[in-house]
């Protein structure tokens, strides 16, 4: 493939984890700081958080809607293309709420409203982070059992471990927060960005032949795997983005970012790891 | 290709599970033309892709594990007064509580009973929550609102916090309108033959308890009616003759005008009735299994809608018909240019029609059973979904990536005996990735995070299906094709 040369032997193992490291210590940083000032590593949306939030198509502008809510607990108002807004509201007292639906029913007839109590929002964030947890030892256990060998197993594990963090911390940097729809574009991070992984492990330690070669044949599968997700969740991006669905639009991005530190952490991380395990003498 | 290999190829069970699976979900989704002349199918849609509202109400509850060196009967009704609220026992070691309060709030009645609590959990039990979803069903159908979905969420311990409410074509205002009505409940008490004269209405009712079975085995429904209610009833008993003449006089209770029960006084209220008012009735319902059931029934009419245990509004939302078609009309366009733009990715690699045609059918035919799983189980499909199963399409593609490159090992066509050992090498690689997914989706498909479960159920099945029946279909087709 002629889009990008990358030549994997020209590197040595602490080269190629040299650049993961450092952006694994920042993301980490950034988890950590975001962690201390607000108690969760990524911003959590109204459905962690509990509040209201309202998806409508609107020529008014934000000053004029700000204006239109002016007596509700108002967070933010986020502005798309062809007139999309998304306004979102804290949590408030069942009668404030019956108001705001009212005057949303009156004014904007055409809204989606969405509202979360602040307990039930804290169950469903326990039971994400609890969902979250089982899903990385579980893919882990899955790892181990398949490889059976402990420093190839760690590599993959790490790798997909880099990719969560990475993208959470990501997701801090560009605004987008954690919801039911992200926490489960995330878990199917933690799924789907072992593929390469796998397939990275599996060709450099059950076939014959050269390292290099294989490392190469490996980079050629692996890279165009990545790229056919790639391209299809980029389409959706770019179509809920224009079209203001504001749930696949977070999705797609947060796999988007994932999935470019996914290539990231095979081909530098897993590969650094694993070369410097075969070139010790590990492996066949 | 050769006709006698196609043929071959048809005859192969991987191929042919692929066909027939085909077939089916083209069976279970069912696109055809509605009355309008309209394409339809059977495919549901969740309230964020059509009108509709839902509401997730929180039931002020508490299941509690206890232990006590008391009689239980005098245990349950002591707390009860106590805590002056329905106590039920659920099994031998639990109650329910049918009202909100914290673990530090029960322990001192429990110890000054005689008792110990060993473990608090907020909600109800699952019975209980039977008959909630039962009530609202009932509730919802009088209204004659179509498509009315009512889900408790039971955990795995038994004991279920929430109940979720979804109605397609109402709003929110609707929505809570239907939830939070009561039906209008009425005593009326016979005069002559089939006339009936008006004694109470339901707001007389002060409280209803679930129903119980008599010595004799008889059930019943017992409820209780404010002082005044039973005041009225003593009097229009005595007007009518019903305690003088108790069978030609039978009592009759109506939920909107419809009668839902109807009997005599018995002999012993018809006698105590003359000297004195009574506030607690019991209505016999029978013997035996339909007795119970008529008893259940009675209660649900006599709550007239009003659920056994107070709930507060914990989550809601709603959809308009517009926004859920626009939404609708984006999320097909994403779908099928996504397709488009894979296969765009797929050709700039290999650059091989014979390659990247199967591929792409192949991929295809992964989101049409897909389809039809999600017709047949009548799952209906929202937003995260499709996301999902736009994702299913990226990576179901990579692991005909993997089984095409393995295969083409140093770009030299294989013998079959070389074939079928990367064939097997290639699906090894998927089969791991896969449990990887499966793993990592389980926790969420056990959970009951409101919308996200059938998220997760889609994708474990998009999995599966692409393990067991279109990989090894496709590495069969595409060996077929190359051999050539």
């Amino acid at each position: 493939m002629g889009l990008f040369s990358y030549n994997i032997e020209k590197y040595s193992p602490k080269q190629l984890v040299i650049i993961p490291t450092v952006l694994l210590a920042i993301s980490l940083v950034v988890l950590a700081f975001v962690t201390i000032s607000i108690g969760m590593p990524v911003k959590p949306g109204i459905d962690f958080s509990g509040g209201t939030a309202v998806t409508v198509i609107t020529s008014d502008t934000s000053a004029q809607i700000q204006n239109e809510f002016a007596g509700y607990p108002l967070v933010s108002i986020s502005e798309g293309l062809n007139n999309g807004k998304f306004i979102t509201f804290g949590t408030m007292s069942d009668a404030q709420y019956q108001s705001l639906t009212a005057l949303i029913a009156s004014k904007y007839p055409d809204a989606q409203v969405n509202q979360i109590g602040e307990s039930f929002g804290k169950t469903l964030q326990d039971q994400a982070l609890i969902a979250m947890i089982l899903a990385f030892i579980g893919m882990a256990i899955v790892v181990f059992v398949s490889f059976r060998t402990f420093v190839p197993s760690c590599a993959v594990v790490l790798s997909a471990f880099a990719d969560i963090v990475m993208t959470a911390a990501m997701m801090n940097i560009v605004g987008i927060q954690l919801s039911l729809g992200t926490t489960a574009a995330l878990l199917m991070l933690i799924g789907y960005s072992v593929d390469s992984d796998i397939l990275l492990t599996t060709r450099v330690l059950k076939r014959q032949g050269k390292l290099n070669d294989k490392l190469a044949g490996a980079f050629h599968t692996g890279i165009i795997m990545t790229s056919t997700t790639l391209a299809a969740v980029t389409v959706l991006l770019i179509v809920s983005w224009i079209g203001q669905v504001e749930v696949v639009e977070e999705i797609s991005a947060v796999l988007l970012m994932g999935l470019i530190f996914d290539i990231l952490n095979t081909w530098l991380t897993n590969v650094g790891i694993l070369k410097w395990y075969v070139l010790k003498g590990g492996g066949k | 290709m050769k006709q006698e290999r196609i043929k071959y190829l048809f005859k192969d069970w991987r191929v042919l599970t692929l066909i027939i699976l085909l077939a089916l979900s083209v069976v279970a989704i069912y696109p055809h033309f509605d009355d309008n002349g309209n394409l339809t199918t059977n495919l549901q849609y969740g309230l964020d892709l059509q009108q509709g509202a839902w509401l997730q109400l929180e039931f002020k509850a508490e299941v509690v594990g206890y232990t006590t060196t008391q009689p239980v009967d005098t245990f349950v009704a002591n707390l009860s007064k106590d805590l002056n609220t329905d106590v039920v026992q659920v099994d031998s070691t639990h109650l329910e509580i049918r009202k909100s309060y914290t673990q530090a709030e029960l322990e001192p009645y429990f110890e000054s009973e005689g008792g110990t609590l060993v473990s608090y959990q907020p909600g109800i039990s699952k019975d209980t929550a039977d008959l909630v979803k039962q009530i609202l069903e009932e509730k919802i159908n009088s209204m004659g609102t179509k498509d009315a979905k009512v889900n408790t969420l039971t955990g795995m311990n038994n004991v279920a916090r929430y109940v979720r409410v979804e109605m397609a074509g109402v709003d929110m205002n609707e929505a809570q309108q239907i939830v939070g009505k009561q039906g209008k409940f009425e005593i009326r008490i016979q005069t002559t033959g089939n006339e009936t004269e008006h004694v109470l209405y339901g707001d007389t009712i002060t409280s209803v308890a679930i129903p119980t079975k008599d010595t004799s085995g008889n059930w019943g429904v017992g409820f209780t009616l404010s002082d005044a209610g039973a005041e009225t009833f003593r009097d229009a008993a005595i007007q009518y003759g019903a305690t003088t003449d108790p069978a030609h006089h039978q009592l009759a209770m109506l939920l909107d005008n419809k009668t839902v029960y109807s009997a005599p006084l018995s002999s012993n209220l018809a006698s105590s009735l003359q000297t004195e008012t009574t506030r607690n009735m019991v209505a016999s319902t029978g013997t035996g299994t339909y007795g119970q059931q008529q008893a259940t029934n009675l209660e649900i009419q006599l709550r007239a809608g009003a659920l056994p245990v107070d709930v507060s509004v914990a989550g809601s939302g709603s959809t308009s018909a517009s926004l859920g078609s626009h939404y609708m009309t984006m999320c097909m366009i994403a779908f099928i240019l996504a397709l488009i733009m894979v296969g765009f990715v797929i050709f700039y690699r290999y650059r091989e029609p014979r390659i990247v045609l199967p591929m792409v059918l192949i991929n295809a035919s992964e989101i049409v059973i897909l389809l039809g799983f999600i017709s047949a189980i009548k799952f209906q499909m929202d937003l995260p979904t499709i996301a999902g199963l736009v994702a299913v399409v990226g990576t179901g593609i990579d692991q005909l990536v993997v089984i095409t490159d393995e295969i083409l090992h140093e770009g030299i066509v294989p013998s079959p005996n070389v074939y079928l050992k990367r064939l097997s090498r290639a699906l090894t690689i998927i089969v791991i990735a896969a449990a990887t997914v499966l793993i990592a989706m389980l926790p969420l498909a056990l959970m009951d995070l409101s919308t996200l479960k059938g998220f997760a159920i889609i994708t474990m099945m998009g999995v599966i299906v692409g393990v067991i029946v279109t990989r090894p279909a496709y590495g069969k087709i595409i060996m077929e094709i190359l051999s050539e």
